[in-house]
């Protein structure tokens, strides 16, 4: 029942992609250039400007800014290189889950607060394609919203990256399909200190 | 090329699991860009369509990015056009191969060419390379299938058989009577998987030989031959080695000039066999050497017809003479240094030789990574971070067959060092790295000791049994080394530290050899602290009270303002101030009554690990500059009782460093908070002792998701 945002699709040769983008995605990769400099990879402190300058033109967002840790665990859960940094790919991946879940937290905004409440964040998380079970809603509450429950805007997204991630992480190492994983000590620390 | 790419480190992982199950070899190719040969092709047949590749399309862009790019003259009038509107009656590839006479087209890519063409020389490499089982009439639906070795796997890659032409003829590769097309259908595979066939222009027939066999392959300058390589030559005959040798050109107008003895300059030739004749009264050492044209041969001494063969051995003539012209004459090993100027040997994996009569390298492989800051130490010109650079140790127990050698017995090995995936990134202006590796003996006390990483002291103390020729910058470094049998360290390295890099070493030696990547062990020995309320000094009790307010516990929040309080008064520590997360993941590994928040007992002992973090902080921070170097780290993560292997290193620095490579307080406590919460989750869910936890989906998202 769970609906993680697909894997993108395998990577193409480079020539081929270039030529093969429509305007929006050149334009797209343009910015993604002037963002990440020289060595074309986005760095955590990187992400956190990029997005803290976009979320000030949301008044209607309520955020206290994309701290430097959550950019850090964001970067952790795509990066497969351990590189510290994100590509090309990985980022606009990223972009567009953000693109997408920034559209479902407004429409789930019921009292237009500018915060998702615990009452109302089953409905966004379902609508974002994660419908969990109330245990994990519970945890995800104590662990992303505020003291009285309200999840803002930079929490949010920190908490779906990380899901999704989450998601994706095991059914790549879930190969058989049959529902569980194993893994020794030396995965388990890779796989979550790395997030 | 990696679907699961963006799932993080599991990619990875799974990257390594499936290549332990074999997925990658030969026989189990993984599928380039996901495409499947026989499911394309069958629905292409069920449809009546022939295929057209839409990842390598019929475009000006599939050509090139600069002389072959859309806007230059040289791609004008290109069209695509499949070989059945060229000629009445292709064929894929004719029943004997050995003779096929492959032209260039114009392209820069003799190089590829000539690598080609020594596969043809060896059937069942060919067959590897070039699966037979297709055809322009059976089962023919326009769509080819090709399998490279690409940087340790195997990929099988598929491509349409529209191939760029200009007035009917073809522009690249071709047969030289028009109608076999397999060689330039491997050509445009190949093209695909660099990224468009400008990019073929310029590579090395070493490259070439490697992609097609998987071997690795090592380059003998002629005019410094190695003292044994005559042997060499005999050996690697033996074990159905692709040989190849070639005179240089001194100008362009030079290639392919023919000197007044009937050698070709510039040209590939291929070395097909080497024996010795008695001959007045002494041994002589010959080679036998064949032109891929099938003619112009060598008409020197132990040529064809030469007087030479009169005073030999009946029994030698009749095993060795060759007088047909067939482009295959012998030559003396000793006019052979003089004449050519360069030997490569393709030495090929166990794998690929199924045939019982070739005598089999073994092989032995790993891939690891350099990063920044944690493993990618330089050379040994850079004692302080030397150490820090992925190790290997191969032991060489059984020394060479080698009854004539005369010296001291010894293992022969081939240790190739390859970087992965660079050529590929050519365009964005990435360039090789410069690379290299040293071999030491293996101290005693670490004999069988795989999972000890050797230290900044050892190698300030020893020195080198043996190393790379040079340090360079080619996509793989290739040397043969004669040891005494005993255990070795091999470490690879760039020339200069700090330089991201991700690569492959292969050990090929004459007899098995254990091979091992050394590492430090997945341990945590940090210690428990407990302490008991009464042994809390009243100052202490007086403290907490004041800090905890009401309900005499300290939430996260409360937590996070004290430790910040604490940090920003110390001028002698960096630190950018403690996250929420860091905060909470403290008060999970102490809270034992789940409140979520921290009593006095609880928060006692988290402030005694605190200052013991703060010992070692400021005792590892030798240069005192309020932060740590990520290999201060290394040691100080350590000290504070984990025992992790190099990719948790790399990834303690990708996750918790800055970007000039250094961790902060802040980071440094919550990188050691989080691994002995980690280590503690596992020991809790690994309830069998096993060493390995099952977890199904629900269970990992939320040990996941509360990180």
């Amino acid at each position: 029942q769970f609906a993680p945002s697909n894997p993108p699709p395998p990577r193409r040769p480079a020539v081929y992609a270039e030529q093969h983008e429509n305007d929006e995605e050149k334009q797209f990769r343009r910015v993604f250039q002037q963002l990440a400099g020289d060595d074309m990879e986005v760095s955590p402190t990187e992400l956190m400007n990029i997005l803290n300058r976009i979320i000030s033109k949301h008044g209607d967002l309520k955020t206290d800014g994309f701290t430097i840790e959550s950019c850090r665990s964001m970067v952790a859960v795509m990066d497969s290189d351990s590189t510290g940094k994100l590509g090309f790919h990985e980022f606009k991946h990223l972009w567009n889950n953000i693109k997408k879940w920034q559209g479902v937290y407004k429409q789930y905004d019921a009292d237009r607060s500018g915060l998702i409440g615990a009452d109302e964040l089953p409905n966004a998380f379902r609508a974002a394609g994660f419908p969990l079970n109330d245990q994990l809603f519970n945890m995800i509450i104590r662990r992303y919203s505020d003291e009285s429950g309200n999840m803002d805007f930079d929490n949010y997204i920190g908490c779906l990256v990380r899901l999704d991630a989450m998601c994706r992480a095991f059914q790549t190492l879930d190969k058989d399909k049959n529902g569980t994983i194993k893994v020794n000590v030396q995965e388990w620390l890779q796989l979550t200190m790395y997030s | 090329q990696n679907p699961f790419k963006m799932s993080g480190i599991a990619a990875k992982l799974q990257h390594f699991r499936e290549k332990s199950k074999g997925i990658g070899t030969n026989s189990h190719a993984l599928k380039y860009l996901n495409q499947d040969f026989e499911e394309l092709r069958r629905s292409c047949l069920e449809r009546g369509q022939l295929f057209e590749d839409d990842c390598f399309e019929a475009l000006p862009s599939s050509l090139g990015f600069n002389e072959l790019g859309p806007n230059s003259y040289k791609v004008r009038g290109v069209t695509w056009t499949r070989p059945t509107d060229l000629c009445r009656n292709p064929k894929f590839i004719s029943e004997d191969a050995t003779r096929t006479d492959i032209c260039q087209g114009a392209l820069g890519d003799c190089w590829l060419l000539a690598a080609i063409a020594s596969l043809t020389l060896n059937k069942q490499v060919l067959s590897r390379v070039v699966p037979h089982d297709q055809s322009f009439t059976e089962n023919y639906a326009g769509i080819f299938h090709f399998q490279f070795w690409q940087f340790g796997d195997w990929i099988d890659v598929v491509v349409d058989d529209r191939l760029p032409t200009r007035d009917g003829e073809l522009l690249f590769v071709h047969s030289a009577e028009g109608s076999e097309f397999w060689s330039a259908l491997l050509e445009k595979a190949y093209a695909k998987i660099n990224g468009c066939y400008e990019a073929l222009s310029g590579g090395s027939t070493i490259e070439g030989f490697e992609d097609f066999t998987g071997g690795i392959a090592e380059r003998h300058e002629l005019a410094r031959p190695d003292p044994h390589l005559f042997k060499i030559i005999q050996k690697a005959l033996k074990r159905g080695s692709l040989l190849g040798c070639s005179i240089d050109i001194t100008s362009a107008a030079d290639s392919e000039a023919i000197t007044h003895r009937k050698l070709v300059k510039g040209h590939a030739y291929s070395v097909t066999g080497a024996d010795q004749v008695e001959y007045q009264g002494d041994m002589v050492q010959l080679i036998r050497i064949r032109n891929p044209w099938g003619q112009v041969e060598w008409t020197g001494a132990w040529s064809d017809n030469s007087s030479e063969w009169r005073s030999v051995s009946s029994e030698d003539q009749e095993r060795l003479t060759n007088r047909s012209e067939d482009g295959e004459f012998w030559m003396s090993f000793s006019d052979f240094l003089r004449e050519y100027s360069r030997l490569e040997i393709c030495n090929l994996t166990p794998d690929s030789l199924t045939d019982d009569e070739y005598q089999k390298w073994a092989e032995t492989e790993f891939e690891e990574t350099w990063r920044s800051g944690v493993s990618a130490g330089g050379c040994r010109n850079y004692p302080d971070t030397f150490w820090t650079n992925p190790q290997f140790v191969i032991k060489l127990n059984e020394v060479d067959d080698d009854p004539n050698d005369g010296e001291e017995d010894r293992c022969t090995v081939i240790v190739g060092l390859m970087q992965k995936n660079k050529r590929h990134r050519r365009k964005m202006g990435e360039d090789m790295e410069t690379i290299g590796f040293a071999i030491y003996d293996l101290p005693k006390e670490y004999s069988g000791k795989t999972q000890v990483h050797l230290k900044k002291n050892f190698f300030l103390h020893n020195r080198a049994a043996a190393r790379s020729e040079t340090f360079i910058n080619l996509r793989e470094l290739c040397n043969r080394f004669r040891l005494p049998p005993g255990e070795y360290l091999i470490v690879p390295s760039t020339f200069e530290p700090n330089k991201n890099g991700d690569f492959y070493v292969r050990v090929f030696s004459e007899k098995q050899a254990d091979f091992q990547v050394i590492d430090d062990p997945v341990e945590s020995h940090v210690e428990k602290i407990d302490i008991d309320e009464d042994e809390i000094s009243d100052r202490f009790k007086t403290h907490f009270g004041q800090l905890a307010g009401e309900d005499v516990e300290i939430s996260t929040y409360e937590l996070q303002r004290i430790l910040n309080r604490v940090v920003m008064r110390r001028e002698d520590i960096k630190s950018s101030g403690f996250s929420l997360a860091t905060c909470r993941n403290m008060i999970n590994l102490l809270d034992k009554d789940g409140t979520g928040k921290l009593g006095l007992v609880e928060f006692k002992i988290l402030w005694t690990k605190i200052e013991k973090f703060l010992d070692l902080f400021k005792s590892r921070d030798v240069d005192q500059s309020g932060c740590m170097s990520s290999s201060e780290m290394r040691v100080a993560v350590e000290e504070a009782g984990f025992s992790l292997n190099n990719s948790l290193h790399q990834i303690i620095v990708a996750r918790y460093s800055e970007t000039n490579l250094t961790i902060d307080f802040d980071n440094f406590v919550g990188c050691l908070i989080r691994l002995e919460t980690l280590f503690n989750t596992f020991e809790v869910l690994d309830k069998d002792g096993s060493g390995t936890i099952e977890l199904n989906f629900m269970e990992w998202l939320n040990v996941t998701m509360l990180q």
